[in-house]
């Protein structure tokens, strides 16, 4: 097996008494997309921050590109847009993303060069208007965030690490960096994202790992991750005739053929209960009159996983969009 | 290094970039030359009013003294005596008689200036009154007293048997003091004009301590409350960022301080023509040398004294996350180069004194008080030698409690820390 392109082994953390890591291990294989899954305060970025080396771990080891250490040349190999947003308000975009390059020891030349290409290709350069010239102050949020964006991929990375990346991008933006991140990928690169928008993390993602309080609850890869953890789910879609939806609710509402259901309106989520049969929820529908479009067994999504093994009261609101 | 270099050049160029640091490097030496000249100008346009002579004199001597001084305030034998009016009196009748002249000199109708008593106490050398609308005008009064005295030796000399002429010889007399600083390269120029020099050189240190110190102080807090600190974090240590802050704006400062000195050289060298446009003619202004020893060691003592501030300055700005505590952060700093700045007065007039050496040695005082002594007085080897070793450990202990504080702080935010907390960051981050 490959070396991975990130190796955490038993890694804590705590800061004045809060144990914001606890006895984290995971593998990340090289050349993939890894999604470091988990609601607002899982320990997502006090992991990244070990990982990058800001702080250290109270105990374990963490081995990125094969090195124990980030100090040399490793560091270098590495690409980060944070969660937080921000660069120098008063600089000349090119300016800060020269000075960015430089931190990662690109030369000078080989910086501008990169810089053109980049501003190129997120459309921040044009006719209209040449935002490489304006100072970072006068630009969107959306442009500021690409203009990071670039500042994290500059020295041409082999590990990049994404905090939320696709926060507060409008989905033509957001649509643009999903396609790097595959080209990326495409090249060779690892990447790792964190995210608490599984939708995002359930179509970019190889892998994934989930935690919640500071520890693992799962990992694995996407099919890994479904075929374990997932139970017997059925896409349920009904036509707009309602004449018969008191029945319809009733047959939905037995514990005997049906766990649980998640309606997000048009579409209707479930899941069998232990030991019942599709084929007899389907006729039992039928026979209640309801008009079916759609009777589909699904495999769960990463969304209904991680409800279920994190727990509902560990999410935030506002969680699980498809932003 | 080359990180080193990467932070150490966006905090120089940036500074250097700024419309603020070109606005204030081409006034600088237009405000130094306002310092220099406007004092010079004032005073040479400093006159006693223009009509001196017009005041009342009550002559109580029973002599002609009071005629003699108008005669001098009217500027001797050629000019208008007329103007004052001398009232011979008694001492019995000298009450009524001022009252008399209180009402001349608030009168609406060509009001008298003021009016002058001269009394047997006069005629004994120890005493005269002036009473007058001008009598806070400093330069007036030292004029009226200057003819007295001048009236009144010619009087005593005359009495004695001396002839007017002569007497107005012998009594002309204007002395100016041109005190000489020794040192071991021998006579140099000294008294107000050393002491002006040495006072702009603690003033110019102070002032880009504080100045740029509270740009770093501002630059960090807006690193870290703009969180672009994360990403350079992620690329450089603190130390190395830190260290690059220190002396890029550093470079900065001094940068600044090269430009200011060479256009103030500039100005010193063309000041006849800048003189001559205010009618005063070139003056010599005596310089005090600067050796090339004496340049490295202000040198010296203003790169340690940056570090030290400027190390400290950073480590307060990481404990900031928004623009109403800045004020508070600094203040414990502030104080330092406040207590430095203070004590400028005192030891500009005793430099010798033992609270003007002791204030000298204290590392955060040093920087300033140290340059400012030098430039007075011959300063020994070895005191010098270990001012500068004294200030070298302050450093040391500013950047080695400043790294960890800042190491810390750059990644919390939230509440100002308390002093309990910035040990206890002192104490993780070791």
């Amino acid at each position: 097996m490959p070396e991975p392109a990130l190796d955490i082994q038993q890694v804590r953390k705590s800061f004045s008494g809060h144990v914001a890591v606890k006895n984290l291990s995971l593998q990340v294989p090289r050349g993939s997309v890894y999604g470091l899954l988990g609601p607002n305060g899982a320990g997502k970025t006090t992991t990244i921050r070990m990982i990058l080396d800001i702080i250290e771990p109270d105990s374990g080891t963490i081995t990125v590109l094969g090195a124990s250490s980030l100090r040399g040349r490793v560091g270098n190999r590495l690409g980060y847009l944070p969660e937080e947003r921000g660069l120098y308000k008063k600089m000349q975009v090119r300016r800060v993303l020269r000075f960015l390059a430089e931190l990662k020891g690109v030369n000078r030349r080989e910086a501008d060069r990169r810089i053109e290409r980049w501003l190129a290709r997120l459309s921040l350069t044009g006719e209209d208007r040449d935002w490489g010239n304006a100072r970072v102050d006068e630009l969107s949020r959306g442009m500021q965030q690409k203009v990071q964006f670039i500042g994290a991929l500059l020295h041409e990375p082999d590990l990049i690490i994404l905090d939320e990346p696709f926060s507060g991008l409008d989905p033509i933006n957001a649509q643009a960096l999903k396609d790097i991140v595959v080209d990326l990928k495409r090249e060779g690169r690892t990447i790792i994202f964190s995210t608490h928008l599984m939708d995002n993390a359930e179509r970019l993602c190889d892998a994934v790992c989930i935690i919640a309080q500071g520890e693992k609850v799962l990992d694995g890869t996407i099919a890994t991750v479904k075929a374990e953890h997932g139970g017997r789910y059925i896409a349920l879609a009904l036509g707009e005739d309602r004449t018969a939806a008191g029945d319809v609710a009733a047959v939905l509402g037995d514990r005997t053929l049906v766990q649980r259901v998640d309606d997000s309106n048009r579409t209707v989520e479930l899941e069998l209960a232990p030991h019942a049969n599709a084929q007899l929820l389907l006729r039992r529908l039928m026979d209640a009159g309801a008009v079916v479009e759609r009777f589909e067994l699904v495999q769960p999504s990463l969304h209904r996983i991680f409800l279920d093994k994190v727990g509902a009261a560990a999410v935030e609101p506002g969680m699980g969009g498809d932003g | 290094m080359a990180k080193l270099i990467a932070v150490i050049k966006r905090e120089y160029l940036e500074r250097v970039r700024s419309k603020w640091f070109l606005l204030s490097t081409i006034l600088g030496p237009f405000f130094f030359g306002v310092i220099f000249i406007v004092p010079m100008v004032i005073s040479a346009r400093t006159r006693s009013s223009p009509d001196l002579s017009h005041i009342v004199i009550l002559d109580a001597t029973g002599t002609q003294l009071g005629h003699r001084v108008a005669r001098t305030l009217a500027g001797g034998i050629t000019g208008d005596v007329s103007r004052a009016d001398v009232r011979a009196v008694t001492p019995s009748t000298l009450a009524a008689a001022e009252s008399t002249a209180t009402r001349d000199v608030m009168r609406v109708n060509d009001p008298m200036l003021g009016y002058l008593v001269l009394d047997s106490t006069t005629i004994a050398g120890k005493a005269e009154r002036y009473a007058g609308r001008n009598a806070s005008t400093l330069v007036d009064v030292k004029t009226i007293e200057d003819a007295v005295r001048r009236s009144l030796l010619a009087q005593r000399l005359e009495h004695e048997g001396l002839d007017s002429s002569r007497i107005r010889t012998l009594t002309e007399v204007n002395l100016e003091m041109r005190a000489e600083r020794l040192t071991e390269r021998g006579r140099e120029v000294g008294g107000l004009a050393s002491a002006i020099f040495s006072y702009v050189i603690a003033f110019v240190l102070y002032m880009m301590l504080v100045i740029y110190g509270q740009q770093i102080l501002r630059g960090v807090m807006e690193e870290k409350t703009s969180r672009v600190a994360e990403v350079v974090i992620a690329s450089v240590s603190t130390d190395t960022l830190l260290a690059g802050k220190v002396i890029g704006v550093g470079a900065a400062s001094l940068t600044q301080i090269v430009a200011w000195a060479l256009s103030t050289a500039a100005v010193y060298e063309g000041r006849g023509l800048v003189l001559s446009r205010f009618g005063v003619g070139s003056m010599s202004i005596p310089m005090p040398h600067l050796g090339l020893v004496a340049g490295v060691l202000l040198l010296l003592f203003f790169v340690l004294g940056f570090i030290f501030y400027a190390a400290l300055f950073a480590a307060m700005g990481s404990t900031v996350s928004n623009e109403q505590d800045v004020q508070q952060a600094s203040m414990p700093i502030m104080l330092m180069l406040i207590a430095s700045i203070v004590f400028v007065q005192p030891i500009l007039l005793d430099p010798t004194s033992t609270f003007s050496k002791v204030m000298s040695w204290i590392p955060f005082s040093a920087p300033i008080l140290m340059p400012l002594r030098m430039t007075l007085v011959q300063i020994r080897w070895y005191e010098l030698t270990a001012t500068l070793v004294g200030l070298l450990a302050g450093c040391v202990l500013a950047t080695w409690l400043a790294a960890r504080i800042y190491r810390v702080g750059m990644l919390m935010y939230g509440k100002r820390p308390t002093l309990r907390e910035l040990a206890r960051w002192v104490r993780r981050a070791a």
